[in-house]
């Protein structure tokens, strides 16, 4: 296929529409995060015993989508599909705009965020999350890399060596995001090995829908038409990945049902743990994966809004999967006395943990994806990112 | 243990803070002055993780002794916090606009602030007061 | 005027002749340690926890650690600090209902170490496991990783903080088996004070490298076990009679 790359050209009224709407919730979600730091986190939801809270469920589903939507530029580049070529570079620049947002609010979530060169300076080497530091600021660097190669025609030739190494890098990064759980020898909800492969199924998912939904909007705004074998590749891709997740998440319920002291949990999240069963029946299940999965399995003639609507369906799903994984796993009481039961307790050891996400979370996780979006928005008018017919 | 810059340690540049504390009265600081004056976060950066790390508990460069010895008393020989305003360790982080992120955690008053009560602000009483302010054991 | 140091170590060395059996004093008490040296690991300090003694509904020792180290609370119990809480459980098998103190079990393998990304988490060379607070982001993934609910996050401005127990907003914190106390030559733990002062003895501190120590008497007497001896993590908190 024949093609250049070009800027944004949309009408400036819906430019700085888009970019004022972003802007200011980005400063929503700094002044958030600055009221949070300066009152200190009473003022959220989160307390001792869930200590993390909405902002490591938005940070974990951005950093989660960020490996996933290089997908795109991934099957061009390592699996050689010539039809993603043209995207690579989009699919590129997505993938650094999540993943910083998502680092960014993991350290304004912090307690204390101005130490933040103590966590660039001082490594535990025993601790995944230093090494997720690692893996972060390395995915950094290679995907500015990747889009360098990708953008000027006189380095183009590393671009697919580059590529390769981005798309090892990614699973390496998303094994390791799924690791910070899996690392947690004592909650019970995340000691299984199935969660890394599932958390890198679920960027494909994720990533792959965003991506699509991205590239809806930005066509839109181009003025230009998907082609339809994108949209019917996409849809292909959505399926599979919908069916690797439904097949992952049985898997890992299944592996938790076997090993006995994992039962109690299991039961909580699948029967009897009130809002943390529905958000998983409801939310993870049928709104993120059984609903989409049906919608694109009817989707025969492969229309743009019905994959449209998968897409905002699978994302909304994914964030309510992390939701679980996240919230759900710290809810359920430490198992302190097995045998025993804790009749009394000063600090809750034996209830259910309830949270409440206070306005504040909520709104540096919204300030910090619209950050995303507009880091996507200013570099795709000033750089040559879209693709177009010569 | 010995206090820092006394009045005439200033160099001329009096002490300003209101209300009398222990250092007023001593001779020198645990290091020379000038050296202090420039270098003594290098100290309490040295024995903080010291102290944290190893448990070394030497009294020399403690901060929780700065304190001690710094820290000022109003006239109803109440201690008055270190890091307020015009208050030894503030006036200077003031006028060098650099923050002290220490007192967000440790005690910016004297070990025994509560057990306090003397009437007197005269030196000599700042002063038995400080001889009755012990740190070792 | 009183210098708190000396009273603390004067009176607990009075409780200690006054409430424990003095023949579990070890004669040759360990040597103080110099104040200019560092720790070493000819010491491993540890707790010994006898819920036989543990009087459902005295929180003495809570109350102590409380004072000792400055936590009040802002009536919030949800993210007030606890570094040490009265628990009853009850035996799924017996009905046995036992109550006791629960707070970090300085384990030698201490899962928050591990995962602490700047290494704040750290177990010292005597085997105290506390935070260095002068490094700790606020991440809380050791409170995520500590199978005992050990760790409390800062939540909020503190003011007024004891001299010998710094501790900030935005930090994470935990029971430092009174560090301060013990580095200048305590013998005791506020809680085990405390414990004593009632007369319960239902605590006791001490050094479990040396086997005439008050700690490892009170373990020989009885039949000790660590909480969640699957996860391995060889904790120094013991307990008896659960
Ligand atoms: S009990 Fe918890 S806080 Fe204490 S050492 Fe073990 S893991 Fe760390
Ligand atoms: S909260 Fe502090 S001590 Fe805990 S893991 Fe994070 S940096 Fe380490």
């Amino acid at each position: 296929m024949n093609y250049t790359l070009e800027k944004l050209k949309t009408c400036r009224y819906l430019y700085w529409g888009t970019f004022l709407f972003l802007g200011f919730l980005v400063l929503l979600g700094l002044a958030s995060s600055a009221y949070m730091e300066h009152e200190g986190h009473y003022v959220t939801g989160m307390n001792n015993q869930i200590v993390w809270g909405l902002p490591h469920i938005f940070a974990v589903t951005l950093i989660v989508i960020a490996s996933g939507v290089l997908n795109i530029a991934s099957m061009s580049s390592a699996f050689d599909k010539k039809l993603y070529k043209p995207l690579a570079p989009l699919s590129a620049l997505f993938a650094i705009a999540f993943l910083v947002s998502g680092l960014i609010i993991l350290v304004l979530d912090l307690g204390r965020p101005d130490r933040l060169i103590v966590a660039m300076t001082t490594y535990n080497f025993k601790s995944i999350f230093a090494w997720n530091i690692f893996l972060y600021s390395g995915f950094f660097v290679i995907l500015s890399i990747y889009i360098w190669t990708m953008l000027d025609f006189n380095v183009s030739k590393f671009s697919s060596v580059v590529g390769k190494l981005a798309f090892g890098w990614r699973i390496i990064l998303t094994t390791g995001t799924g690791s910070i759980f899996g690392f947690l020898v004592a909650r019970e909800a995340y000691s299984t090995a199935v969660l890394a492969p599932l958390f890198i199924i679920m960027s494909l998912l994720y990533g792959t829908a965003v991506f699509y939904l991205l590239l809806r909007i930005i066509s839109k705004m181009q003025n230009i038409t998907i082609p339809s074998e994108i949209t019917v590749n996409i849809r292909k891709l959505i399926i599979i990945f919908l069916l690797a997740n439904i097949y992952f998440l049985i898997l890992y319920h299944i592996t938790n049902l076997y090993i006995s002291k994992q039962i109690a949990i299991e039961k909580f999240i699948l029967l009897d743990g009130g809002g943390y069963t529905t958000m998983f029946w409801l939310g993870q299940v049928g709104f993120g994966l059984l609903i989409p999965l049906f919608f694109e399995l009817t989707n025969k003639d492969n229309r743009d809004f019905p994959l449209t609507l998968t897409s905002i369906m699978v994302i909304v799903g994914g964030f309510f999967a992390v939701a679980v994984i996240i919230i759900g796993g710290q809810a359920f009481p430490l198992n302190i006395f097995p045998d025993h039961t804790i009749i009394e307790s000063s600090f809750f050891d034996n209830n259910i943990h309830g949270y409440t996400p206070s306005i504040y979370e909520f709104g540096l996780g919204i300030g910090g994806t619209s950050l995303a979006l507009i880091i996507i928005l200013i570099l795709i008018t000033n750089l040559k990112f879209i693709p177009a017919k010569k | 243990m010995a206090g820092i810059l006394g009045v005439e340690a200033h160099d001329g540049n009096p002490h300003v803070s209101p209300g009398k504390s222990k250092a007023d009265s001593q001779e020198a600081c645990v290091e020379p002055t000038d050296l202090m004056r420039k270098e003594h976060y290098m100290f309490l950066l040295h024995q903080r993780d010291e102290t944290v790390i190893d448990g070394v508990r030497t009294k020399q460069h403690s901060l929780a002794n700065c304190v001690d010895c710094h820290v000022s008393y109003d006239n109803q020989g109440k201690a008055i916090p270190i890091n307020a305003e015009g208050q030894f360790c503030q006036e200077c982080h003031v006028k060098t606009a650099t923050n002290i992120t220490c007192f967000s955690c440790h005690a910016a008053e004297p070990r025994y602030p509560k057990h306090k009560n003397i009437t007197s602000s005269s030196v000599k009483e700042i002063n038995e007061l400080a001889n009755n302010i012990t740190y070792d054991k | 005027m009183i210098n708190r140091r000396k009273f603390l170590v004067k009176s607990a060395t009075a409780l200690a002749i006054t409430f424990v059996v003095p023949s579990i004093i070890s004669n040759k008490a360990h040597a103080k340690k110099p104040l200019a040296e560092k720790v070493s690991d000819k010491q491993s300090w540890g707790i010994h926890i006898d819920t036989s003694k543990c009087i459902d509904g005295c929180t003495a020792c809570v109350d102590a650690c409380n004072e000792e180290n400055g936590l009040t609370g802002f009536g919030r119990p949800e993210t007030d600090s606890q570094w040490i809480r009265k628990v009853t459980v009850k035996s799924n098998t017996t009905d046995k209902i036992t109550t006791m103190p629960l707070m970090c079990q300085h384990c030698e393998n201490p899962p928050c170490c591990d995962v602490c990304p700047t290494g704040a988490s750290f177990k010292r060379i005597d085997g105290i496991v506390m935070v260095n607070q002068h490094t700790c982001i606020g991440c809380r993934y050791c409170m995520m990783a500590c199978p005992f609910k050990a760790r409390s996050f800062v939540h909020e401005t503190l003011t007024q903080q004891n001299t010998n127990a710094p501790r900030g907003k935005g930090c994470v914190e935990s029971c430092n088996l009174c560090v301060n106390r013990i580095d200048h030559g305590s013998e005791t733990t506020a809680c085990e004070d405390a414990c004593n002062n009632l007369g319960h003895s239902a605590i006791t501190f001490g050094d479990l490298n040396d086997k005439n120590s008050k700690i490892s008497l009170a373990m020989n007497s009885n039949n000790p076990r660590r909480l969640r001896n699957d996860l391995n993590l060889d904790q120094k908190v013991f307990y008896s009679n659960i």
